[in-house]
């Protein structure tokens, strides 16, 4: 049943709902205060742009790896094409008057199958170029995650600000931070070697 | 090289990785003529301004999706016979059958194999030359 479609008795009664509906609210509130909840809630919605920062970065470094890949396949092909396509050549012209020494059977056989195996590689390169759609795949199951933590935290943010205006406790630091994930988000992470580099010499080393 | 091969293609996706691949098999089909777009409005412009014998389309995409991109190319008398095979993520029985009441030729699930791929565009090809 669609809101609109509810009888008009239940709209008159509705300050008595938004009242009782107040109530529990002031009654979830105080029980999340007494059982230490909102440190933790605050923590979580502190996580989340973290989290989502972190999830982006699999994504972007997922899709930079899977367009190198597929630079070195598009490079790979070209040239197993050439090579292919001499192979073929050199077979036509060692076909005619090659047989008659084993040197030349032995090249024939040779450029033979190295012909066949052109054909091979080159079916790999078509899997291994193929297999680069895990980054398509994965990129939107990584959005939908991303959507969801930014609406998680949109809650929590609201949750938060009910329950415990004005409390600006600082989030507790979760240790190591792994790889940077945006450079330009602080000043407290090198962006490159060059930096580390960098700082290193400050050092002496 | 096939007899197809200057037919004009237009890929459709927004993951550039994807349209590569999607790209590269079609060149290793012996297709040559191929054009990019990066989601459905950008595709459906691109429509209107080439004589594309062939489209493929991914379905989830920003601005315009796979399926209001068909919906809209189809709308259009000019572009009936025009294929359009989807090329998606999307497997859920009622979007492949919403493809195919759009007017989609042809719908492929990923992750897909080259075989398939040719597949599926020989035979609305084979379709398309039988109804001319």
């Amino acid at each position: 049943m669609r809101i609109e479609e509810l009888p008009v008795a239940n709209a008159a009664a509705s300050p008595e709902v938004f009242q009782r509906l107040g109530e529990i609210t002031r009654q979830l509130h105080d029980t999340l205060n007494q059982l230490g909840v909102m440190p933790k809630l605050r923590n979580s919605a502190q996580g989340l742009p973290d989290a989502r920062s972190r999830l982006s970065y699999i994504a972007r470094k997922s899709g930079e790896a899977a367009d190198k890949v597929l630079t070195s396949v598009e490079h790979a092909k070209r040239e197993q094409t050439e090579l292919a396509s001499a192979a073929r050549s050199m077979l036509a012209a060692l076909s005619a008057d090659a047989r008659s020494s084993a040197a030349g059977l032995a090249a024939i056989d040779f450029v033979t199958q190295l012909e066949a195996s052109t054909g091979r590689i080159d079916a790999h390169l078509t899997d291994i170029m193929l297999a680069q759609d895990f980054h398509d795949l994965t990129g939107q199951v990584v959005a939908k995650v991303v959507t969801l933590a930014m609406d998680l935290e949109d809650s929590l943010v609201g949750l938060l600000v009910q329950a415990a205006p004005g409390d600006s406790a600082g989030a507790q630091d979760s240790g190591l931070r792994g790889p940077v994930i945006d450079a330009a988000a602080g000043s407290d992470v090198a962006a490159n070697q060059s930096e580390v580099d960098d700082l290193l010499a400050s050092f002496g080393f | 090289m096939s007899a197809g091969s200057h037919m004009k293609f237009l890929v459709v996706d927004d993951f550039a990785t994807m349209r590569r691949i999607v790209r590269g098999l079609l060149k290793e089909m012996g297709y040559e003529n191929i054009d990019e777009a990066e989601d459905g409005a950008v595709a459906l412009s691109m429509v209107k301004l080439n004589n594309y014998d062939f489209v493929v389309s991914d379905i989830n995409m920003p601005n315009m999706n796979g399926f209001e991109f068909l919906k809209a190319v189809k709308a259009d008398p000019k572009y009936l016979k025009l294929p359009v095979l989807m090329v998606t993520a999307e497997a859920r029985k009622e979007d492949i059958v919403l493809a195919v009441q759009s007017g989609a030729a042809g719908y492929i699930v990923k992750p897909f194999t080259k075989a398939t791929l040719e597949d599926k565009v020989q035979k609305i090809m084979q379709k398309l030359a039988a109804a001319a």
